[in-house]
């Protein structure tokens, strides 16, 4: 584990957030009212709606919808007016190909082997021929991009997603997506190469999150906009986005089996796939 | 080997003859026809000339014509429609269409320079789904399927899914929550909708 510097008390921060989040947390942890019993059809919206802490959760969505106003949109507004988008593309090519190895371990992990083959052989042109993964060369010759994560590995194997999580700074999840969050960030081996005290591995990583959040907000500047502009009740309306889209990048990762046939093989590898 | 590669070579063809049955073919054939007509004719009126009002006219045109507005509508207030007076439910789809016209026009601007790519198309139940995938500039592609009712005799789209989120069922979450925090008041919907339309334009 990584050691705590010496100048600074150990702890000293964390506890203060910690205090900040059981004030916040006591405070204002009401859960949803139940609709009464003899509307069923209420009922049924509640419980498929599967938000009971939609109190706090909305607390935590103002919370974060500040901090985005004055800080995140504004970064990444400048981000856009800086940088051309060719640069743009080469930077988020480039953190993704940092997280294919994550990304790799998580296709094994869910059982999909040519997931895991095109995360590879992503890894191995891009890193080369991609010049570290700036350039997508890899997508051109046939290994196309997916999504995988340790919340998904957790959907196939099983674990249901829970109610649904409004997490401060990170945003709409659920108990199995915040459990994938933590998970991921310990199966990424840059998380743990270099060793404790290992600056420059500090500085990469703090900068490779921030220019992350700056990539990824950047990319949904329209879309965000949008969303705000026309919904009646943004939260319901991330809400439900979240999950759709949470249940699509799944069922996707699910209904790929395409087979691992040998291209030696008579029946050649690509008639299989899907 | 031989006989399991023929075998699979059968099974194969028999699951296409079975997938392929006549009318259901001709389902989705018209249905990419359809598409591709409503496509070319969006990315004409967004990519082309003409003033903000012309062009509002002209995406009106489209929906009333390939999009099933009171179908729609009528889904996204779920199960507070047959709770709605008839003359609540006059007033909602008249305001649906003026708020979905309004929500898709405002949108014109940062879809200048938008082109599509006709994908796939299956069917799903009674309809068709045709997959395209549309790419405008500073924004990474997006899957988009289209959901047509009727395919070959009345098409019209019921619901356009957007790398996996299906537009309608979000606009119902959004109608639902809304009335639940309202006291369920429809009127309430319908004067918070009636803002929407006055706000924008």
């Amino acid at each position: 584990m990584r050691s705590v510097p010496r100048a600074r008390p150990p702890f000293r921060g964390t506890s203060w957030l910690l205090a900040l989040s059981a004030i916040v947390f006591i405070g204002l942890a009401g859960c949803a009212t139940k609709p009464p019993p003899d509307d069923p059809d209420a009922v049924a919206d509640y419980q498929q709606t599967n938000d009971p802490l939609e109190p706090t959760n909305r607390v935590f969505y103002a919370i974060n919808n500040g901090i985005d106003t004055v800080i995140l949109k504004p970064a990444a507004q400048a981000y856009r007016f800086v940088l051309p988008g060719p640069v743009r593309q080469g930077i988020h090519n480039l953190l993704s190909n940092i997280g294919s190895p994550m990304q790799l371990t998580n296709d094994m992990l869910q059982g999909k082997p040519r997931r895991a083959g095109d995360t590879a052989m992503r890894l191995v042109i891009n890193t080369t021929v991609g010049v570290l993964g700036i350039f997508d060369v890899a997508k051109k010759w046939g290994y196309p991009d997916h999504d995988a994560d340790f919340g998904m590995t957790l959907a196939n194997w099983g674990v249901p997603e829970g109610p649904f999580l409004f997490l401060p700074v990170l945003g709409p999840s659920d108990p199995r997506d915040a459990i994938g969050f933590g998970v991921n960030i310990a199966l990424d081996p840059f998380t743990w190469v270099g060793g404790p005290g290992n600056v420059g591995l500090k500085a990469f990583n703090w900068s490779r999150w921030g220019v992350n959040a700056l990539d990824s907000r950047e990319r949904v500047l329209d879309t965000l906009d949008q969303i705000k502009k026309t919904a009646l009740d943004p939260y319901a309306t991330f809400r439900s986005l979240y999950r759709q889209h949470r249940h699509s990048q799944i069922e996707d990762m699910r209904n790929d089996n395409r087979a691992t046939v040998p291209v030696w093989f008579p029946q050649a590898a690509n008639e299989s796939s899907k | 080997m031989i006989y399991r590669r023929h075998f699979l070579t059968f099974a194969a063809a028999s699951a296409l003859l079975a997938a392929t049955a006549p009318a259901r073919a001709q389902g989705a054939e018209k249905a990419t026809a359809f598409m591709k007509s409503l496509g070319d004719q969006l990315v004409a009126v967004v990519n082309g000339p003409g003033t903000a009002s012309s062009k509002r006219a002209a995406m009106t045109r489209i929906i009333d014509t390939y999009v099933d507005v009171d179908g729609i509508g009528k889904f996204c207030l779920g199960r507070y429609w047959k709770l709605a007076t008839p003359e609540q439910q006059k007033q909602y789809i008249k305001l649906f269409h003026e708020v979905l016209v309004t929500n898709i026009t405002s949108k014109l601007g940062e879809y200048q320079g938008v082109t599509y790519t006709m994908g796939r198309s299956r069917m799903e139940d009674e309809d068709a789904v045709v997959s395209t995938t549309v790419l405008r500039p500073n924004n990474p592609p997006t899957a988009v399927d289209w959901h047509i009712v009727n395919p070959s005799s009345d098409p019209k789209v019921t619901d356009v899914v957007a790398e996996g989120t299906s537009l309608r069922l979000t606009q119902r979450q959004d109608y639902a929550s809304y009335l639940a925090h309202n006291n369920n008041s429809i009127d309430a919907l319908i004067s918070a909708m009636r803002n929407q339309v006055s706000q924008s334009s």
